[in-house]
């Protein structure tokens, strides 16, 4: 995953970061309307620290400040994001009707149970990637739907009062959707 | 430009400051002292530390001395059993945030931090310690980036945007997970942007930032001579003076 993240743009990336940083010249915060057209753009839903480097060069923006902005929002991922993201709240209504516990198993049926969930006690931002690139799991501090809790979103669309066996059919529904 | 005078008064005393200064400046300009951390004189204010807190007349906030500005009128506390309270528990917030071991770094006794510390009598911290495992830097032939000691005040992000004009530092990530970084986090000594110049270690008021070569108590900073190349510089672009 490293070499991926660490790829120089390719040409076809390169004339896509040279059009979205005309396209926002000038603009205040230009910088996140380019970071997020070009993450929007890749394959991988994911900003490359070669494309990270070439919007620096390109724009005269300091890379200091370019990364510094890509970490500080949620929306920009620096790894590459599986074909499938699944989204659990993590907000209190949700926590309260056991949403750490959904979490637990859609983790451990995708296996990414060598991760530390440890850290995700606390309504922690987490973003983890099955190793073939299939399924990421994110959190989210809250969706807004609490009425409708424990809420998990799946590829943007959202499951209300979700439990384990409606999630499990769902990712086993994507499984077998995909080969 | 003639700045207006306007008269103030700053633990019950009237005094003249200058519009457009900070209650800081205006204070220190009186001979008042107001602690700082994240302050340091010729870069710009941020307000990071919350230690320069003081009493305004007619509102219960505390406000930071450093952003403020002063305004015709104002009826400043810079000491109170208060402002002792909420300084001592903004230190102690930070000592707890990343592992400060004093007799092991090579600020001990050179350290704002520290000093400070002491000057507001802290002997203990009352709350549980964070203990993060953070790194050391140590790529660079002649500097050190110890996490563990960063307060995350900014002077180094500061000193090296506004005086040496690299952009080499930058606060990544956020919360807890704030980090100083280089560049596109890389290794201190594979940036392509620094100069080597040293500014954010002298700029740095604790030990994360050091000159290598240096034992326990033997790295003694000077950012003064980093306000003085400040001001000169500021002076030079013909930009009013901080």
């Amino acid at each position: 995953m490293q070499s991926i993240a660490e790829e120089a743009p390719d040409a076809h990336e390169r004339l896509l970061i040279d059009h979205a940083i005309a396209q926002q010249e000038g603009r205040p915060g230009a910088l996140l309307g380019i970071l997020e057209t070009v993450q929007s753009a890749n394959a991988h839903k994911f900003l490359s620290m070669g494309s990270l480097r070439y919007i620096a060069e390109k724009t005269g923006i300091p890379p200091a400040r370019i990364y510094s902005a890509a970490t500080f929002y949620a929306l920009f991922n620096l790894d590459p994001q599986g074909d499938n993201v699944v989204c659990v709240c993590r907000g209190t209504a949700c926590h309260t009707r056991g949403s750490r516990d959904l979490l637990q198993k859609l983790c451990l049926g995708l296996g990414l149970i060598g991760q530390d969930l440890s850290e995700t006690n606390d309504a922690d931002k987490l973003a983890l990637t099955t190793p073939d690139r299939k399924f990421t799991v994110r959190t989210v501090a809250c969706f807004g739907q609490c009425a409708l809790a424990p809420v998990v979103e799946v590829n943007h669309h959202i499951l209300s009062h979700v439990n384990e066996r409606t999630l499990q059919r769902e990712v086993k529904a994507l499984k077998q959707g995909r080969q | 430009m003639p700045t207006k005078t306007i008269s103030v008064r700053i633990d019950g005393e009237l005094v003249t400051a200058q519009e457009g200064q900070s209650i800081l400046e205006a204070a220190r300009a009186n001979g008042k002292q107001i602690p700082t951390l994240c302050y340091l004189k010729g870069l710009s204010a941020v307000g990071a530390c919350r230690v320069c807190i003081v009493e305004l007349a007619g509102t219960d906030r505390l406000l930071p001395a450093c952003t403020t500005p002063i305004q015709e009128g104002m009826s400043i506390k810079t000491t109170s059993a208060k402002l002792t309270l909420y300084r001592q528990m903004a230190v102690e917030l930070l000592l707890v945030e990343r592992n400060h071991i004093c007799s092991a770094c090579v600020s001990n006794s050179h350290c704002e931090l520290q000093a400070l510390a002491q000057s507001l009598g802290l002997t203990h911290v009352r709350y549980s310690y964070n203990n993060p495992r953070v790194p050391v830097d140590m790529t660079h032939p002649r500097f050190v980036l110890d996490h563990n000691r960063c307060i995350l005040c900014t002077r180094c992000v500061r000193v090296c945007a506004e005086v040496e004009g690299a952009n080499v530092w930058e606060v990544a990530s956020r919360g807890i997970y704030s980090r100083i970084v280089s560049d596109l986090r890389e290794d201190w000594g594979q940036t392509r942007n620094c100069t080597g110049c040293g500014k954010c270690v002298q700029a740095c008021p604790t030990g994360a930032l050091a000159e290598k070569g240096f034992s326990v108590h033997e790295m003694v900073k000077q950012s003064d001579g980093v306000t003085r190349l400040a001001l000169q510089r500021a002076h030079q672009a013909g930009s009013p003076s901080r």
